[in-house]
């Protein structure tokens, strides 16, 4: 017999929120005992796994192997830039695994995608921008949001899907963005925000607006059509533009080999007529020399760049997702590539930064997130009413959304 | 997870996936492509244990590509397979668009080719997907001549359809209902059966009322039929089940017996199917009507994530059995 489906006073359990790939989910897995997500046992070694590593994620003064130190020079960064940076990074780590934990109490519905390990691919390039340039996120990209300056509240409250979310609860958790810092809205449906931001650039250039574009896709997104009309429209008009794929081998269960047959996924640009490079996108150093060139050709007008970063991501796909498709050894060693330790032995060779300058700010940040919480869970839930306007910008006469009831 | 067994209480997914399951047992030609159905089982599970039965060559783990998965499924239906694209969500239909509605869709018109192709995936609210993991697409689908669209509303149709759909010469959209995949569950026979394509099928007999409806809105006509039945008022549910065909005999049929009709759908109104059923009601049974008839949709606005405003969005039995009492005291 069918369960009841009310609606109405009854406050949806937050288990039965939903979505992509365990979609996914709650739905199934956590209410029946069934799908992707683990029950009983299994759910419980789960969870440990997942809180252990959480733990090693924010331990970032951990050792690692001796070849995955990082050197060279952060060319044009000023210490205090380069500290700067390090705040951004960490902010973004911080809040990605207290939200991460919020989940799975139960604080929020929906569902939560984890950037964890990929932070350095958004946060680098993200600090760099002016304010007014365009950012394109995709569903992982917290840090573009953190990096480019978004306060944690509107991001915390974005998770909560709550009325100060900058979409009001409107739309999908984690799918940060903000009207004033120019940061898009991600659109669920891969590579939408690809071809925007591509349009943003015609945008720019068509306006004779100084301003630069940049667009967030994963591995799994260039195997979609959109990847190649986004690409193409850029290389033909030289758009200010800087097309970012962070390659994490997975696209959910997917491995690399099934969406490509390249090994490095810069090659694309090829076809496209302008140059494409792979870095490592957990080496903080790499990442900010490569991306501030592409940026200094985009503002002059040399046209658009797109940058391979190989990295990982620590999670499932979504929180729900165990991600067992991946080895352990796999999961261990880009584990250990995770480009905060990296680059915070760096900084520490270098002498900009000490112990306990590092602790203050680990501290402060630690403060910054949990006030940001407690904003979004003293955040109204939306109400009914709230999204029944704002599907026009003129609505037109006799234009009545509730007509259906 | 092993082959599914026939008989017993089974779930709309188990039977959707006993009923793809028996299709690719006795015919060669089938074979199943989408994202992360392989490794993963599919999103929701629906494909849980076929990689290890069928193989890979059979069920292909596919690039993140809507427009190949369904341009792929159409040439190689022209090549005599049957193929069974996933979509992950429904949603992403629109990235298959082309290929489905001027490809697909056109292809028996145009060059009299047949194009068995079924292109399925989980549609509709309740399970706080926002706007893009929540839609009920079926009237982008039922708005193009040369699609069948079908939107089963229990686990006994669910089975009898998706082998319908899959043995039938003509491109199907089957729209599978991602809140009744573990909520619905009936004892379903051990021996094989076919639902056919184009046959509604009366949920519940009454003769005051029909509500026409289909997927998960056929549980909620229940509900608020229920509740009217405390009061004496004897509902008639008309579950369509296929759009395309459309049984438009057995919405006649039961609106000449009540003379009143609500048509319930869950995506928005303008546009919407409902629309169509309540334009043929006006045309072919005007002179049994003895009140207008009324939709009960969702608003004209994309669907919200929050949960509270998702529960408000979708219609539920409160405003049926408001609308009820409107056609009642008319
Ligand atoms: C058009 C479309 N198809 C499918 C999906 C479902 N989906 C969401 S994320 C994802 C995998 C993305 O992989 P990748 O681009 O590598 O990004 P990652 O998740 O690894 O960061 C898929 C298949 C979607 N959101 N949109
Ligand atoms: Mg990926």
């Amino acid at each position: 017999m069918a369960e009841k489906k009310t609606k109405g006073k009854k406050k949806t359990a937050t288990a039965e929120a939903v979505t992509e790939s365990a979609a996914e989910s709650q739905e199934t897995g956590r209410t029946t005992g069934e799908g992707a997500a683990p029950t009983g046992e299994a759910k419980e070694d789960f969870q440990a796994l997942q809180r252990r590593r959480e733990d090693l994620a924010l331990d970032v003064t951990r050792a690692f192997p001796d070849k995955y130190r990082i050197s060279g020079e952060m060319e044009g960064c000023s210490d205090a830039a380069k500290i700067d940076l390090l705040e951004r990074l960490v902010r973004t780590r911080t809040f990605d695994a207290r939200m991460r934990r919020l989940f799975r109490q139960g604080r929020f519905e929906g569902t939560y995608y984890s950037q964890i390990g990929q932070e350095a691919c958004d946060v680098v390039i993200a600090a760099q921008l002016e304010k007014t340039d365009f950012v394109g996120p995709s569903h992982r990209d917290l840090g573009a949001s953190v990096g480019k300056g978004i306060p944690l509240t509107a991001l915390a409250a974005q998770v909560y899907n709550r009325v100060d979310s900058p979409d009001g609860g409107r739309y999908t958790a984690c799918h940060y963005w903000h009207p004033e810092y120019w940061v898009m809205q991600p659109s669920t449906s891969i590579m939408m925000n690809w071809i925007a931001a591509t349009g943003a650039a015609f945008g720019f250039k068509m306006l004779k607006k100084k301003g630069v574009a940049v667009a967030f896709g994963g591995d799994g997104a260039t195997a979609h059509g959109d990847f190649h009309e986004g690409c193409n429209f850029a290389g033909v008009h030289r758009l200010p533009i800087v097309y970012i794929i962070q390659n994490n081998l997975w696209a959910e269960s997917l491995p690399l080999s099934l969406t490509t047959a390249l090994t490095d996924l810069a090659h694309r640009a090829d076809a496209y007529g302008f140059p494409g490079v792979t870095i490592d996108g957990n080496d903080v150093i790499s990442v900010w020399n490569t991306t501030r060139k592409a940026l200094q050709r985009a503002r002059g007008g040399d046209g658009p760049t797109l940058i391979e970063m190989k990295t990982y991501r620590w999670f499932g796909h979504s929180d729900i997702d165990p991600a067992d498709y991946r080895s352990e050894d796999e999961v261990e060693d880009w584990t250990e590539r995770d480009p905060l330790p990296r680059y915070v032995a760096w900084l520490m060779e270098n002498e900009v930064l000490d112990e306990e300058r590092l602790e203050g700010i680990r501290q402060a940040i630690r403060q910054e997130v949990e006030q940001a919480v407690e904003f979004a869970e003293a955040s109204a839930r939306p109400e009914p009413e709230a999204f029944l306007s704002e599907v026009f910008v003129h609505e037109y006469p006799g234009f009545d959304v509730r007509a259906g009831r | 997870m092993s082959a599914p067994e026939r008989g017993g209480t089974t779930t709309y997914l188990e039977a959707i996936r006993q009923g793809l399951w028996e299709e690719m047992e006795s015919d060669e030609r089938v074979f199943m492509l989408g994202e992360d159905i392989g490794v993963y089982g599919g999103a929701f599970k629906v494909t849980d244990g076929f990689l290890d039965r069928f193989g890979e060559g059979r069920v292909i783990d596919t690039p993140i590509s809507e427009a190949a998965i369904v341009g792929a499924s159409v040439g190689a239906a022209m090549m005599g397979l049957r193929p069974v694209a996933e979509m992950q969500f429904i949603d992403f239909i629109s990235c298959g668009f082309d290929q489905l509605t001027n490809v697909a869709a056109k292809n028996r018109y145009r060059w009299g080719q047949a194009t068995p192709i079924v292109v399925r995936g989980p549609a509709g609210g309740g399970v706080h997907g926002g706007p893009f993991h929540s839609l009920q697409a079926e009237s982008y689908f039922t708005h193009t001549a040369g699609l069948k669209v079908v939107c089963p509303a229990t686990a006994y149709d669910a089975k009898g359809l998706i082998k319908a759909a899959i043995r039938d010469d003509d491109p199907v959209v089957f729209q599978e209902h991602k809140f009744l995949y573990r909520r619905v569950k009936e004892d379903l026979p051990a021996e094989e059966f076919v639902v056919p394509l184009g046959k509604a099928r009366i949920h519940r007999e009454g003769r005051d009322l029909t509500i026409v409806t289909w997927a998960a809105m056929v549980h909620t006509a229940a509900e608020a039929a229920e509740a009217l039945a405390a009061d004496g008022v004897a509902v008639e549910i008309v579950d369509l089940r296929t759009l395309v065909p459309l049984d438009e005999e057995a919405v006649l049929t039961s609106v000449a017996k009540t003379g009143r009709a609500i048509v319930l759908h869950e995506a928005p109104r303008t546009g919407g199917f409902g629309g169509e059923i309540a334009a043929t009601i006006a045309e072919k049974a005007f002179e049994y009507l003895d009140a207008p008839i009324v939709r009960v949709t969702a608003p004209d606005t994309p669907v919200p994530y929050s949960p509270p405003l998702e529960e408000y969005y979708l219609p539920g039995k409160d405003d049926v059995q408001l609308a009820a009492r409107k056609l009642l005291d008319y």
